[in-house]
């Protein structure tokens, strides 16, 4: 942790920047020096700041322009009269001295009144679109300690503990001069539990006051080591509860604040600071005693959502060949944006920054500028005047804000030159500069990935990168595939290398580059639109309760963890704070259980009974939570009535007490039914995609509740809990099954006996026998009914679908047509199949969806056979199309160590195909060699024999450009084989004598690399063969052999129409390529390998004409 | 119609392990003159060329130049079937997409007929044109394989030089270095077979993958000695002459010290 600066000037807003304050989830250092890794600036160097900005008249813009960018005027208002609303997104703690008045007329300051104490401020948008920071004041921080029954409860006990612990805390506290009290005041707690058991030992409280959040963990290390508390002889230990909360989920929670929720400032309560004392950019500044504040819960009216402004934007910059544009050497040439606000549908600000002249676009704004200097220092105005509350765009948090950032302070060191440091004030409180940091991010669900945090005070960075890889499977995550997955969009994929060519022509050519950029940047904003990204996200904060932040940058528990903290407020109840890693042994229980697959191809329908939402209602049936748990002694004290016996633990009927987690759980799912209905009651879109998000929202964090008591590194982790979910779980799928077989059977006067043919985890899949038809439904219907009265309520099954006809493959892997009704089948669904999984390449997921949907929507094995074969007799004759058979993997954990960046040894043993193409991409062309965390993309060619498959990875532009052949008999072994013996198995008599081999697979076709220097090839020469029959013949005597030769009209027609066929491919081919991009009149640059405008083909396609030509020319010798 | 019949069958046998190593599926070249394979192998490194003269058959009839696919594999299979003693006769018709093969045992008791289904292959045929090599050593077949295999041992790859000395095999790898060096065994009195005749124009040196040269020494049964044939900067001839018929020939390029990849 960095200590750059000792000295510390507090004022108000200028102070330091914390953020929370208690443990952080993946943070494990943070307990001792927890929020001191933030510098500290002095005023001087922030008035230097705000003076250069001043001074900077070269590269200012025109006020009128700025106008247009900004937010509406605050039109002047009487603050006693008038209440105000904000909805808030964000916000953070500083310290600052107390407040001397109360802004409230007549009320008295709350909170220490010795300084520096810690103050909230909150960034938002009001409701009629004005920025707003509020400052809170008065909110003193705490923890809390189970206090010995012995301790007597006096207030001359409680102030000499309160002097003890203040003396204690002076030592412990670094920065202890700062300050004069440490230890505000014990307050004894003798009506709340702990959360843990169903009878608890912890029954009375110290409730502890400090003056700083950062002095938490001190004090929580003071009670664990032991107090000597007043009357009593010996030291006592204290379990610390609730001091992990940070501080500011603490304050939320206190006060019954909603994540990006709705405050209100009643009139009168609040004051608005002048012009000349504001401390940030806000158009509102106020203050409020945090008693005042009040929080509207998210119903109703209040569920609406501010005008809150978005920027998305994306830069470019002018590389050198070969490399990967690096701040300190290359320039930024381009800054395109675009503001939206929340409501309006068009963007209401586009615009772009180039350097040097540019056309103008139709309908965005093109300011441009003859320095790389004046061009940042634009930028930032205007990022000041559009005063967003979120900056979006396509990887901005590990790319774009970075590089301008650092492009910054690598132009700082050019003299003679502008002052560049107001260039980093980005942040809504002034003089501040954004602040980069590294960060690792690592969780079961996302792995590890690398990122920089940036914070840009009062403003929500949210790229749509990482929302994307964490919430949607794709098999490629270039802006260009997602875009043409979600939007049905594309843009054409610019490699960085020809940026630069385009940057040194004319204004024409960076008028082209510049609608690339401005496209860039629309893209994520309708990407976000399109997805209802953010009302999700605040509908999720709302729901859990936790700040949008955290939602962005923390992991599942804390949405959890808050929700149970606030469930626990109201029960009176505390969370006791356990040490970390108490079960990081891994106490492993055993999962969800998969009943055994008969595998089969079924042509009679099999029904599809699901448990609704299977974890969440097994809690609540069985009253599963923690206050619940009995102990031994408790059962002893208990009737058998009152409690549910498990293996994994015996929890107390919810009649005897019922607990918070089910609670919760039947509040969600209450609310989420409540939502439901108002979605189909919305009067209009915005309102109808809030109750979705709502929805959504609601049932994540369901089904998260249970995830949080298995996580055995979490905040509050309980295997009994966790494990005894499963095991009901088990019990309810095979009661399930067994109810099934014993009712419908032919004894009982059905017309089949049932069978239950799989079933996994919620769901079991039935065989009635009968065909398909009405009756099948109305079977599903009474057995899903007949088994739910088995069941404690709410545990419910459903039926939802019929699969016919279905093949049943495996565990997880079937497919099949699925019914909703007898009419119609709806889709075909396929799970764990080659088409879905993204470690294959194109050619498998097509040949295996193509055949799935012969054999099971047209019934035509004998064509699915057909095709089957002819897409291997292609692929041997290298008429496949390269890119279907690019095969992507992503560079994770490990591939550090491959591609000399560090790491360790041991975690890359095994040696990967992807790693070892990109060391050797690496090697050969540092600049466009995939980067850690990568795609990286690649074909498998041909190696001499026994060697491994990484040595035969190759770049598939290098396969293309080189000619070098591919090894097809490798993609027919080792990617078709196995999943086509799956699916036709169960329908074909000998897969590998009927579809691998046989006389399709007998012509095949030889590619001959290019020459390279030093290479054989450079030596061979092609000899004379025949045309016709492939004989030798001798040099020099035409292209046919003299038995041929009465054949060359037919040959030569032959040929002819092989480069017909090529040229018709390559015009659609391109045409398509052009519609996909818009233009008509300009070359199509993209390059993209998830692209649909098939550059890889077109390549291909090309080469192909080539080689028919010069067949063809042979003819004219 | 084209018909070739072998009396020392162990050839055609022998030829196939010499080439199923390096080459998967290739064509058999047949014309008048005689019967040629050439083929790159797959990774398109080396190359190899067979060619056996129709006046080393017993029997040869070749109507008009056919080209015969086949799958190296495969074709292993058939060959297995035949005794090292048998008579092979190669048969197809000339537009036929099967070849027979006909196995005679040597007293005539038995006659086994195979069919093999072609391939169509369809690939540029390549070769390597006749040059002027400044060195040629000719040495035991066997000598040259015992001393390829034990530099594997050491390395991946091996400089050959050749000076007035003789010709020095070395290796250098993680384990250390190794170096071989033959003597030319001019003027020593030795059969033909096993001698050592270095003939040097000017002293080379060049380096090779030792893996190729490896699957190069799978023709050591088929003649008693090799030829390896250098210049500088140019592919290397290793060359196994087999009796009376023809050659097998394997080109090999050099590596290039700091080659790009």
């Amino acid at each position: 942790m960095s200590k750059r600066s000792t000295t510390t000037t507090t004022t108000i807003g200028t102070g330091k920047r914390i953020r929370g304050g208690g443990d952080d989830e993946y943070e494990p250092t943070v307990d001792d020096e927890v929020m001191d890794d933030e510098v500290d600036y002095d005023e001087a160097a922030m008035e230097a700041n705000m003076a250069a900005m001043a001074e900077n008249g070269e590269a200012s813009v025109d006020s009128t322009v700025k106008q247009r960018w900004g937010r509406p005027d605050v039109k002047p208002f009487d603050p006693n009269k008038e209440d105000i609303n904000v909805q808030w997104l964000d916000m953070d703690m500083v310290s600052g001295p107390p407040l001397t008045a109360n802004p409230k007329k007549g009320a008295t300051v709350l909170g220490s009144s010795v300084g520096p104490v810690p103050v909230i401020r909150v960034f938002g948008c009001s409701d009629k679109g004005h920025s707003a920071s509020i400052f809170i004041h008065g909110f003193t921080p705490y923890a809390l300690f189970a206090a010995p029954k012995e301790f007597e409860n006096t207030s001359s006990n409680l102030e000499r503990l309160r002097e003890y612990i203040d003396e204690r805390l002076r030592n412990q506290v670094r920065d202890a001069r700062n300050y004069k009290v440490f230890c505000h005041g014990v307050k004894f707690l003798d009506d709340r539990k702990s959360v843990m058991g169903y009878s608890t030992t912890h029954t009375q409280f110290f409730q502890v006051y400090c003056s700083m959040p950062s002095m938490v963990p001190p004090l929580k290390r003071i009670f664990s080591e032991g107090v000597k508390l007043p009357g009593m002889v010996e030291t006592v230990s204290c379990q610390p509860f609730e001091s992990n909360v940070p501080f500011v989920l603490r304050f939320m929670i206190d006060q019954e604040i909603s994540g990006a929720g709705w405050l209100s400032l009643p009139a009168g309560a609040y004051s608005v600071r002048k012009e000349s004392e504001k401390k940030t950019h806000c158009q509102l500044e106020l203050d409020i005693s945090y008693k005042e504040i009040i929080s509207r819960e998210s119903v109703g009216e209040w569920s609406k959502i501010a005008p809150l402004r978005v920027l998305s934007f994306d830069i470019e910059c002018q590389g050198r060949k070969g490399y990967f544009p690096e701040a300190e050497k290359d320039p930024v040439i381009q800054i395109a944006n675009c503001v939206s606000v929340y409501g309006t549908p068009d963007p209401v600000v586009k615009n772009v920054f180039t350097l040097k002249g540019c056309l103008p676009i139709v309908g965005t704004q093109v300011i441009t500028s003859e320095t790389e200097q004046e061009l940042l220092l634009k930028w930032q105005q205007f990022l000041q005047a559009a005063d967003v509350d979120i900056i979006t765009g396509y990887n901005v948090q590990n790319f774009d804000i970075p590089y301008l950032l650092d492009r910054a302070e690598a132009l700082s060191k050019v003299r003679p030159g502008p002052n560049m440091s107001p260039f980093k004030l980005w942040g809504r409180i002034k003089g501040s500069p954004a602040k980069m940091k590294d960060t690792t991010f690592q969780s079961a669900a996302f792995g590890k990935r690398n990122n920089v945090e940036t914070t840009i005070e009062g403003r929500v960075v949210f790229d749509m990168l990482p929302y994307m890889q964490r919430n949607h499977k794709l098999s490629s995550y270039t802006l260009n595939s997602v875009c043409a997955e979600f939007l049905g969009q594309q843009k054409e994929d610019v490699h960085h290398s020809i940026i630069s060519d385009l940057q040194n022509g004319n204004d024409e050519d960076r008028h082209r580059l510049a609608v690339y950029c401005v496209k860039d940047a629309l893209l994520p904003q309708r990407l976000m639109d399109k997805l209802s990204v953010l009302i999700n996200y605040v509908e999720m904060a709302r729901v859990t309760g936790v700040p949008v932040s955290f939602l962005i940058s923390r992991g599942q528990q804390i949405k959890v963890f808050s929700m149970i903290l606030r469930k626990c407020r109201n029960e009176k109840l505390c969370v006791p704070d356990l040490p970390k890693g108490r079960n990081a042994d891994g106490v492993a229980y055993e999962g969800a259980t998969v009943l055994d697959p008969i595998k089969k191809y079924y042509e009679v329908p099999i029904a599809t009974l699901d448990f609704a939402s299977l974890y969440p209602s097994i809690m609540q049936a069985y009253n599963l939570c923690y206050t619940t748990l009995a102990s031994p002694q408790d059962l002893a004290n208990l009737s058998p009535e009152d409690y549910n016996k498990n293996p994994n633990g015996t929890f107390v009927k919810a009649s005897k007490k019922k607990g918070i987690l089910p609670t919760i759980l039947s509040e969600l799912l209450s609310a989420r039914k409540q939502a439901k209905k108002d979605m189909k009651n919305a009067p209009n879109e915005f309102e109808k995609a809030v109750q979705n998000g709502r929805q959504l929202a609601l049932k994540v964090s369901a089904n998260s509740v249970y995830g949080f008591t298995g996580a055995a590194v979490g905040q509050l982790p309980c295997m009994a809990i966790a494990s005894t979910v499963t095991n009901y779980g088990r019990q309810l799928l095979e009661k399930t099954k067994a109810c099934v077989e014993e009712t419908y059977t032919k004894a009982n006067g059905y017309e089949f006996d049932s069978q239950v043919v799989y079933g996994d985890t919620d769901s079991v899949m039935v065989k009635f026998g009968n065909p398909m038809g009405p009756r099948v439904f109305e079977l599903s219907e009474e057995a899903a009914e007949k088994c739910s009265k088995l069941f404690p309520h709410p545990i419910l099954l459903e039926f939802e679908k019929v699969y016919y006809p279905y093949l049943l493959m495996n565990k997880k892997r079937y497919a099949g047509l699925l019914w909703t009704n007898v009419e119609k089948f709806d889709y075909m669904d396929c799970k764990g199949l080659e088409t879905v999984r993204r470690d294959n390449c194109q050619l498998v997921r097509d040949v295996i969806q193509t055949s799935l949907n012969k054999i099971l929507i047209d019934r035509d094995t004998k064509s699915a056979i057909s095709y089957v074969k002819k897409q291997i007799s292609d692929l041997l004759q290298n008429k496949m199309d390269i890119s279907r058979l690019v095969i992507t993997k992503s560079l994770n954990k490990g591939a550090e160590w491959a591609l000399g960046l560090g790491g360790k040894a041991e975690d890359y043993k095994i040696k990967q195909a992807h790693v070892e193409l990109a060391a050797r991409m690496k090697k050969r062309d540092a600049g466009s060699a995939p980067q850690m965390g990568d795609r990286v993309p690649y074909v498998i060619i041909q190696g001499p024999k026994g060697a491994q498959t990484y040595t035969k990875a190759e770049d598939p532009i290098y396969v293309l450009d080189n000619n070098v052949p591919i090894d097809c008999q490798w993609y027919l072994s080792n990617q078709l084989t196995k999943p086509l013996t799956r699916i036709f198995e169960p329908v074909v008599n000998d897969v590998e004598k009927d579809l691998l081999k046989g006389d399709h697979t007998r012509k095949i076709f030889i590619a001959t690399p290019t020459a390279r220097k030093g290479s054989l090839m450079s030596f061979a020469v092609k000899k004379a063969t025949c045309m016709g029959c492939k004989a030798l013949i001798p040099k020099d005597s035409g292209n046919l052999c003299e038995h041929c030769v009465c054949k060359e009209n037919e040959i030569y027609l032959d040929k002819l129409k092989n480069l017909r066929v090529a040229e018709e491919e390559y015009s659609q081919l391109w045409s398509a390529a052009q519609r996909i991009h818009g233009q008509m009149f300009q070359d199509v640059m993209c390059t993209g390998d998830g692209c649909a405008c098939q550059f890889y083909r077109r390549k291909k396609v090309q080469q192909d004409i080539k080689r028919c030509q010069t067949a063809l020319d042979m003819f004219a010798q | 119609m084209f018909e070739a019949r072998l009396t020392n069958g162990s050839i055609l046998k022998k030829l196939l392990e010499a080439l199923k190593d390096l080459v998967t599926d290739a064509n058999i070249d047949c014309s008048e003159e005689g019967l040629s394979i050439q083929a790159m192998d797959s990774s398109h490194v080396s190359l190899c060329a067979v060619a056996l003269r129709s006046d080393g058959f017993d029997h040869f009839r070749c109507d008009r130049n056919i080209s015969l696919g086949f799958n190296s594999q495969n074709l292993g299979k058939i060959l297995k079937c035949a005794d090292n003693t048998d008579m092979i006769t190669l048969k197809a018709e000339d537009s036929a997409d099967n070849l027979t093969l006909m196995f005679e045992s040597k007293n005539q008791d038995r006659i086994s007929d195979f069919e093999l289904k072609l391939m169509d292959i369809d690939a540029d045929h390549l070769g390597i044109p006749d040059t002027e090599y400044k060195t040629t050593i000719r040495m035991p077949s066997n000598e040259f394989k015992r001393i390829i295999t034990d530099l594997q041992v050491l390395g991946d790859t091996c400089t050959i030089a050749v000076t007035k000395e003789g010709v020095r095999f070395s290796v250098t790898g993680d384990l250390g270095t190794g170096n071989v060096l033959v003597r030319s065994t001019n003027g020593v009195d030795k059969e033909e077979e096993e001698a050592v005749v270095i003939d040097m124009e000017e002293p080379v040196e060049l380096t090779f993958a030792l893996r190729y040269l490896n699957f190069f020494t799978k023709a050591t049964n088929l003649g008693p000695s090799v030829v390896i044939s250098m210049s500088p900067d140019v592919p290397v001839v290793v060359e196994y002459p087999i009796e009376q018929i023809g050659h097998i020939k394997y080109y090999l390029a050099p590596k290039i010290d700091d080659a790009e990849e």
